[in-house]
């Protein structure tokens, strides 16, 4: 298990080496360049050009990645002109705020997710499976940012039961308030349920044809204790590993979804990033979310092995 | 002495889609407490849906239509799911044949072979899991405490089969349903398996209904032998009748099919020619006859009838001849 673990995080370390070249490659291919971005579109060559060299932009791109790259690693992110903020700072505040509302809605979803998805396998190809396929397609298919207007409609305008805006300020404000959180977390929860259930529907139904559950009725076991002592268990794992690679989609559902509810969080933070072109936080934000995905799909891998002693073996 | 099992004019009808099969037709036989009874035929003979009605774990869409069920006495046919549930794997025990799949890959053995103990409220947790590898230490598991521990995958399938039958075997049943439980092992294996179930069944005194379509098995572990074809059952004797003077033409033609190490080399395997009949389609009375050396017209006109002497049944219109029934002819003939 330990070697499997190494080897797994040495794959990853590796995954995101490249990732950084090549988010910093596009990211400084873009039209406009740092300094235009910075001094607007009525500079003249030369402050652009004494700005380039203030700030390093004239040496080759390689020299630059270098450069960003060693000071990445003393955990320097660099420096936002437009929220006049170390970078570093402006994520410490942001992360932790997505990451409570990406993890909570993915909780919800996978609570939704699991027994559907079990409901729907045991009576499956009946009314009530049909009724929640369509419902959990219907929301799957639904852009977010029209999910959440309908609910800002429904539950804060006509019901008045939530508030339309998320709580402005730190993490501490935002946990203050967590009625502001129940539609951003609606919103990113009913979208995927879907994505969820459906995994968890088709692994319910192969693990009930298995053998080892005709064995399991075979010594008088109920079917409550089929279903939780033998195949949810085997059933749970494909919907572990999707729920560690889902996690970029979680992400950009969390930058549709702040926007919306003006959530102070990443994935705002990099929506104005992206609108006034501050490229320290762009990078900054398209690292984090690669090492998000990495990150998810090495949890992916540990909670299989974890649930599958064939896979701990396997690569130990 | 009362009969460990009796079924008697048992009809399994399993529908799926619109069509109906009759998978089986009609069978009737008994099983005799510490006797085995081997249940032989070729492939969707109806075999294995005869052993799933007995456990009450036919597939879905499988039903038993007609006939009755009886398990030391108590009629099962009918049962509410509950009651079903209450016999299952504590008075009727089950090995299946494919032993890489029939324990949960996720769950110790230990922990699977000690499920029914706590199914049926016989144990609690840790008295089981003694049992358990008390009973694994029995069917053949070197360092059961320690096997006890491990995962399926991490054993072979001879142990594993021998993990099945503890997990069977555990809460004591009466009678044990093998359905082909050494078909997927190697021939040594097999062999082993094959002993451990009679040294099982004299310790335990139970009855086992054997399913396989392997007539080298039921000649060596059987005591009585029922033959089935499409359904419905051709033959049946003690075992010792039934090789000593096999009368269904089918019996002849499978016991044929059999090489013999002094079958001269290059001359062609008997085989039984054709396929067995599609259930869901139609039937000629004598159910072997379009597949039959020996049938003529009264075989595609009339159904032939059960006929019994003493310990040996048998539907045919023209059975095989015994070399008693040559003798009797020769001496009656005129001279």
């Amino acid at each position: 298990m330990i070697a499997f673990l190494v080897r797994r995080l040495l794959q990853a370390v590796a995954v995101l080496f490249i990732v950084t070249i090549m988010v910093f490659i596009l990211i400084h291919r873009l039209p406009g360049g740092p300094a235009r971005a910075e001094l607007g579109v009525q500079a003249t060559p030369t402050a652009i050009a004494s700005f380039n060299q203030q700030h390093g932009f004239d040496k080759s791109l390689w020299t630059q990645y270098w450069t960003w790259l060693s000071e990445l690693l003393r955990g320097d992110l660099g420096y936002s002109f437009k929220e006049n903020s170390t970078v570093s700072a402006l994520l410490l505040d942001r992360l932790p705020k997505t990451a409570l509302l990406a993890g909570v809605s993915v909780l919800v979803a996978v609570l939704l997710a699991i027994p559907l998805g079990v409901v729907q396998a045991l009576r499956r190809n009946t009314i009530v499976d049909y009724v929640f396929t369509a419902v959990t397609f219907v929301l799957y298919s639904t852009p977010s940012f029209w999910l959440s207007l309908i609910l800002v409609l429904v539950f804060s305008v006509n019901l008045g039961w939530v508030p339309a805006q998320a709580p402005q300020g730190s993490i501490g404000a935002v946990l203050s308030q967590p009625s502001g959180l129940v539609l951003p977390v609606a919103t990113i929860a009913l979208i995927s349920v879907a994505l969820y259930s459906r995994y968890m529907r088709s692994s319910t139904i192969d693990n009930l044809t298995q053998d080892y559950v005709r064995t399991a009725r075979a010594k008088g076991a109920a079917i409550s204790r089929i279903l939780f002592r033998h195949v949810l268990r085997n059933a749970i794992s494909p919907v572990l590993t999707l729920l560690g690679l889902s996690l970029p989609f979680i992400l950009s559902g969390t930058l549709i979804t702040e926007r919306v509810f003006n959530y102070p969080g990443m994935g705002l933070l990099f929506y104005n990033a992206a609108v006034t072109q501050d490229y320290p936080v762009l990078l900054a934000v398209t690292l984090i979310v690669a090492v998000a995905t990495v990150a998810g799909s090495v949890f992916a891998d540990i909670c299989y092995a974890l649930l599958d002693p064939r896979v701990r073996y396997a690569h130990a | 002495m009362a009969t460990m099992l009796e079924i008697s004019d048992l009809v399994v009808d399993i529908r799926s889609g619109r069509s109906t099969v009759r998978a089986v037709d009609g069978i009737s036989l008994t099983l005799d407490p510490g006797r085995t009874l081997g249940l032989v035929g070729e492939s969707g003979c109806g075999k294995s849906t005869t052993g799933l009605a007995v456990l009450g774990l036919l597939p879905a869409g499988g039903k038993v239509t007609r006939g009755s069920i009886r398990i030391d006495g108590h009629e099962i046919v009918g049962l509410r799911e509950a009651e079903a549930r209450a016999i299952r794997g504590r008075t009727v025990g089950v090995v299946f044949q494919d032993p890489m799949t029939a324990l949960n890959p996720t769950q110790r053995i230990g922990a699977q072979v000690a499920e029914p103990l706590l199914i049926h409220g016989m144990a609690n947790r840790s008295a089981a899991m003694k049992q358990a590898v008390d009973l694994l230490g029995e069917v053949g598991l070197s360092r059961p405490a320690a096997q006890a521990e491990r995962f399926p995958h991490e054993l072979s399938g001879g142990m594993r089969q021998r993990v099945m039958i503890a997990l069977a075997l555990i809460c004591g049943p009466k009678l044990l349903v093998a359905d082909e439980p050494t078909t997927a092992l190697d021939v040594t294996t097999q062999d082993q398996i094959l002993q451990l179930f009679d040294s099982l069944q004299q310790s335990r005194d139970m009855s086992i209904l054997l399913i396989t379509h392997d007539m080298g098995v039921v000649a060596g572990h059987t005591d009585e032998v029922a033959v089935m074809y499409a359904g419905r059952l051709a033959e049946l004797a003690t075992t010792h009748r039934l090789f000593g003077g096999y009368r269904h033409r089918y019996t002849e033609a499978l016991l044929e099919s059999i090489p013999t190490l002094d079958t001269p080399r290059g001359q062609r395997l008997a085989t039984i020619a054709g396929l067995p009949p599609n259930l869901g389609g139609q039937l000629a009375p004598c159910r072997f006859a379009p597949r039959c050396a020996h049938a003529e017209q009264v075989c595609f006109d009339v159904e032939p009838q059960w006929s019994e002497q003493g310990e040996h049944g048998y539907a045919c219109h023209l059975p095989r001849r015994t070399d008693a029934d040559l003798m009797t002819e020769s001496a009656g003939a005129p001279s």
